[in-house]
């Protein structure tokens, strides 16, 4: 079922936190919800599974407006950020609730609730009460309850949060099979790009309430518009360097390193610009070089990470395969591939 | 190690001394009490040792003869008679006489000794004879005595020759003082006014607590909680009003409600129903009032301490219940009422024992009437002890039935623990998978 925003607003009296959201997610589309601390995403579900009515605007459930529906009668299952399990009732009770509420037959809860606690793999604590687990089986528990009755729209705040680094895999991969499987459309709010990037059909990136991107995982990695994005994606993060523009090319502050580019061109000279530098885009192979020193270096595995701090004391990053030629404290002269680089004007847009 | 325990003594006896004479005392004098027959007759402190008609009731049974015996007047013409008709100043020859011819004679009755008198030579008159017998009366009906000793040495002198065990036996019974003895509780026990009031305090406990003090006050709180902050704490702040009214112009009001000019009848009025007293017309009628004013001063209690606890419990399981498809009736079954157990446990523990102990309500609306139907149990004792229209204040007695309510309201509590099943409210550590 497709989640359509439109023109979503709200505050919580006299402060904005949404305002004039658009954001459109398939049906059967999973969509992750990305950004930092305090931007509205928690706000944003709160609103689709109706827990907040919106200040203004419309919130459609395919073809139904669904703005001034109560929760109970959205089919939404929720996953929250603190998860808010029933402390007074049993593993089994809390993930059977939303079917005793709905008065189907006990022996059928039963069955229901022994599936679905297998697939999340708490069925062994199915006697417990919240307080005795940890927090992530508590996860887990929710979860469960999230999807134990089918809905039309799964919306998830940081489920995998507190779990171990194998567990979140292999949850990562249970939640995206359940959601294709059942066609539900999901919006997941996390905090790991990873998460988001391997669970997710498309990525909306937001910022201090507003969405600034909606793009699939790749497009939004090689394309990102603006330098918020560029720099919220991407593990070891994007580079960023100060300079001015120059006859179509990126002049840094102390004119060591020009870069003509593309971007560039019909751009006056002296226009403050941030040039964005992927790490893989700097090392052995670029065309542009530069030098500087090596103040950090750290393997991990398979590849090693450089920061590499230049005359005027920026620092680029640097990931490459693994080599022990280069220490701490060494001398390089590497090179930036500018075919790769993003150039951004001072308020942060892509050029 | 020795220094930091005696400070630790040293900084607890305030509160040790504070707990002795306000929490255990008044328990222990109680007791004390309970086990006494003080009363306005005998006074709290020593007594004398009195033949009084009553005393006299109570040897017929075990001495029947000594008792007949002691109720009649005696007379003695003894040395100290003789005296105090000399001092009279009457005639010489009556004291000379009577010393001369008499002296030593005891005459079971008045007619006998006055015959003697008439006979003397002096010729008394009737007003003198009946002078001169009463000095010699010496009857103990009505003499007190402040010793045992002194009773027994007068009735020895009277002619009554009693054994040890009699002695014990008239001892006791005209002893005025209050002494050591369980009568009280066979009193409680056996009397069918005591079931009486034991019933009615059963009644009124339970339907007091069940339909106000516990349901009305969930249904308030719950009521509450689903309004608008502003307008639930203006609700709140009036649904208080009762219990922070004086509760003597609280009930006044009711007594405005319920007279005979009062407003429920001038209302009826208007319809041709004759006025009427309605709060002591009947004794349904005196119970449905007593249960309403008692209900809606106990329910605010609960009301507070229930909104509390719903306040208490995180938002997001009021959100996620909705989300999970709950009505609101559901999220008051399923997510509020299982976890207001405690609070329902205290105020049911609570308002049991306050409802059991406290009576100014009744005594300031109906004083327990018509007739004794709406005495309660506290009420009652209060009466025994303390105010009563005959007089008699029976303290052992009042501080026998305050001791059961003591005890009463322990067993109570003990069985709520159990029924609430204390143990599950306490929460289990954790217990790592
Ligand atoms: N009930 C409320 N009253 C006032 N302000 C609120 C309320 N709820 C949220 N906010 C504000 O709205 C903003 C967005 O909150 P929200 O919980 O949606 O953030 P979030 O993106 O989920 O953050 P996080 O990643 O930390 O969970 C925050 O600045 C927060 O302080
Ligand atoms: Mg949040």
């Amino acid at each position: 079922m497709r989640i359509l925003l439109d023109k979503f607003s709200k505050s919580f009296g006299t402060t904005s936190v949404i305002e004039d959201m658009n954001l459109e997610v398939g049906s059967g589309e999973m969509l992750a919800l990305l950004g930092p601390s305090g931007c509205g995403k928690s706000t944003t579900l709160f609103a689709i599974c109706g827990i907040h009515r919106p200040t203004a605007g419309r919130i459609l459930f395919g073809d139904r407006d669904v703005t001034n529906l109560p929760s109970q009668e959205r089919n939404v299952g929720v996953v929250f950020q603190s998860y808010a399990l029933y402390p007074h009732m049993t593993v089994e009770e809390n993930i059977g609730f939303p079917l005793t509420v709905r008065r189907v037959a006990a022996s059928d809860i039963k069955k229901q609730v022994a599936g679905i606690a297998a697939l999340v793999h708490i069925d062994n604590l199915l006697d417990r009460k919240p307080s005795q687990l940890s927090g992530g089986q508590q996860q887990r528990v929710a979860l469960a309850r999230a999807l134990i009755r089918r809905p039309d729209v799964l919306l998830l705040d940081e489920p995998l949060a507190n779990l171990d680094a194998k567990l979140r895999l292999e949850m990562r991969s249970e939640i995206r099979r359940l959601q294709k499987e059942t066609g539900i459309t999901a919006i997941l709010v996390t905090h790991d790009q990873v998460e988001a990037m391997s669970m997710c059909d498309r990525i909306a990136i937001m910022k201090s309430g507003e969405i600034v991107q909606v793009a699939t995982p790749s497009q939004m990695y090689q394309d990102p518009r603006t330098a918020f994005v560029a720099g919220f994606l991407g593990n070891p993060p994007i580079s960023f360097l100060k300079g001015k523009a120059a006859h179509g090319a990126f002049v840094s502050t102390d004119g060591k390193l020009q870069m003509t580019l593309p971007a560039l061109s019909g751009i006056a000279d002296g226009t403050a610009l941030t040039l964005g530098i992927r790490p893989e885009h700097f090392g052995t192979a670029g065309n542009v070089p530069v030098e500087g020193k090596v103040t950090f270096a750290e393997t991990q595995g398979r590849e090693n990470l450089y920061d590499v701090v230049l005359p005027d004391g920026s620092v680029i990053r640097s990931i490459q395969p693994v080599r022990d030629d280069v220490t701490l404290g060494d001398q390089v002269r590497w090179g930036i591939d500018s075919k790769s680089a993003f150039v951004f004007a001072e308020d942060g847009t892509r050029l | 190690m020795r220094t930091s325990r005696t400070l630790g003594m040293v900084m607890i006896a305030p509160a040790a001394i504070m707990i002795f004479l306000f929490y255990l005392m008044p328990v222990v004098l109680t007791a004390i009490f309970a086990m006494t027959n003080m009363s306005t007759a005998t006074g709290i402190s020593g007594g004398a040792w009195q033949v009084t008609a009553s005393a006299v009731n109570r040897l017929k049974t075990t001495l029947p003869e000594l008792a007949n015996g002691i109720a009649e007047p005696r007379f003695v013409i003894d040395e100290d008679g003789l005296k105090e008709l000399e001092a009279l100043k009457l005639k010489p020859g009556f004291a000379t006489e009577l010393r001369a011819q008499h002296i030593g004679g005891v005459y079971p009755s008045r007619r006998e000794a006055e015959r003697d008198i008439k006979a003397l030579k002096d010729r008394p008159n009737t007003r003198e004879v009946k002078q001169i017998s009463d000095i010699f009366n010496r009857s103990v009906l009505n003499t007190r005595f402040e010793s045992r000793d002194a009773l027994m040495t007068s009735l020895d002198k009277l002619g009554f020759k009693l054994t040890p065990e009699q002695q014990q036996i008239v001892s006791d019974a005209t002893y005025t003082g209050w002494v050591w003895t369980s009568e009280n509780f066979s009193t409680i026990a056996n009397s069918p006014d005591m079931l009486q009031i034991l019933i009615n305090t059963g009644i009124y406990v339970a339907v007091t607590l069940t339909l106000f003090n516990v349901t009305y006050a969930l249904f308030l709180a719950v009521t509450t909680h689903y309004m608008p902050s502003n307008t639930a704490s203006v609700f709140r702040a009036i649904w208080l009003l009762p219990r922070i009214t004086p509760v003597v112009i609280y009930i006044l009001l009711w007594k405005w409600m319920t007279w005979d000019n009062g407003f429920i009848s001038l209302f009826l009025a208007q319809f041709g129903v004759p006025p009427k007293n309605y709060l002591l017309d009947s004794a349904y009628n005196a119970w449905f009032f007593v249960i309403l004013i008692n209900g809606f001063i106990g329910a605010s209690m609960g009301m507070l301490v229930f909104s509390s606890a719903i306040k208490a419990i995180p938002q997001t399981q009021f959100h996620a219940s909705e989300v999970d498809g709950a009505s609101r009736w559901q999220q008051i079954r399923y997510i509020i009422l299982p976890q207001l157990r405690w609070p329902i446990l205290f105020v049911t523990c609570y308002q049991t024992l306050s409802l059991l102990a406290s009576f100014q309500e009744i005594h300031l609306s109906t004083r327990g009437g018509p007739g004794k139907s709406t005495e309660v149990w506290s009420l009652a004792a209060f009466h025994t002890a303390l105010n009563n229209y005959t007089g008699n204040l029976e303290y052992g007695l009042g501080a026998a039935m305050a001791l059961v309510l003591v005890v009463v309201g322990l067993v109570l509590s003990l069985i709520y623990l159990r029924v609430f099943r204390y143990d599950t409210l306490i929460s289990k550590p954790l217990i790592e998978d």
